[in-house]
């Protein structure tokens, strides 16, 4: 993928349903120091409010239990490896939003 | 045909100091250390419409870019025919300030996937806390800048604000050159 993208190889990607949801989450992420970044949501991924938090895989436990701690899990969670985005985990109290 | 040494320079150094040179030169030769640099000036310049040559130098790289016939002509009236993005504000829009920040955050990130970037991105007024310590957008704004994007911060709200010493993103400006960019631009978009 070209390196001036926000994605790259390794890179861990929560999408959220919802623009609230996924703003709120930031705050609390960057709250505890963790190190998430906001962007848009990348094309290939269908979401509904078009935005996902970008972190590095060894902050992905941290981060998921923090989340699920605040009750603010996101609709799924991607990993970007090989020029491909991998679907890792989905919220199975969510309705789908992924093919 | 020029030569210019950008071996040992810091991203963007070599995209800038090619950038200029192409407003002189109709050709020029480049020395470029291997990786970002190779593959940033590269890249701008076929972007413009250049053709690139390159040769391995040592451990580094020698390319040969020429000015091609898609190269954008100055335009009439004496105007560069350049885009310049003026942002006067960290947010976009007059509705609530989380939301304002957020659609800014968002223009940034989403300028990295299209392919038509401007020359240059004035940063004025509340625009200055986007390329500053804090910054959100700070990651983007370097990969813009890679790619060729001049960033600048407008000198006297840096001051302003006190944030002379927390400029992360591109370099500091002036209002004459702000003035002499937006009066010569062939677009100007302002957010």
């Amino acid at each position: 993928m070209e390196k001036r993208l926000m994605v790259q190889e390794g890179h861990v990607l929560a999408v959220f349903n919802s623009g609230h949801r996924v703003m709120k989450a930031e705050g609390i992420l960057k709250a505890l120091g963790l190190p998430v970044l906001l962007i848009p949501a990348p094309r290939q991924l269908q979401t509904d409010c078009g935005l996902a938090l970008r972190f590095s895989e060894d902050v992905r436990e941290e981060v998921m239990q923090a989340l699920e701690r605040e009750e603010l899990l996101p609709a799924f969670v991607s990993t970007y490896r090989g020029g491909l985005f991998v679907t890792t985990w989905v919220n199975e109290t969510d309705a789908p939003h992924i093919t | 045909m020029i030569t210019i040494n950008c071996r040992n320079l810091a991203c963007p150094a070599p995209v800038i100091t090619v950038k200029k040179a192409l407003e002189e030169q109709t050709d020029l030769r480049v020395l470029l250390d291997d990786g970002a640099p190779r593959e940033n000036v590269s890249r701008f310049a076929r972007n413009r419409g250049c053709q690139v040559c390159e040769e391995q130098d040592g451990d580094g790289w020698a390319l040969t870019i020429t000015k091609g016939e898609q190269t954008p002509k100055p335009a009439a009236g004496g105007t560069s025919g350049e885009r310049v993005v003026l942002i006067t504000s960290d947010r976009l829009g007059d509705g609530p300030e989380e939301l304002g920040r957020l659609l800014m955050r968002n223009f940034i990130h989403t300028l990295l996937e299209t392919s038509d970037l401007p020359a240059r991105m004035l940063f004025l007024n509340t625009g200055v806390f986007l390329t500053t310590e804090g910054s959100e957008v700070l990651e983007a704004l370097e990969k813009l800048a890679g790619m060729g994007v001049e960033i600048l911060s407008c000198g006297l709200c840096l001051d302003f604000f006190k944030l002379k010493d927390k400029l992360k993103a591109g370099a500091t400006t002036n209002m004459l050159m702000i003035a002499e960019s937006l009066l010569s631009a062939g677009q100007t978009i302002r957010l």
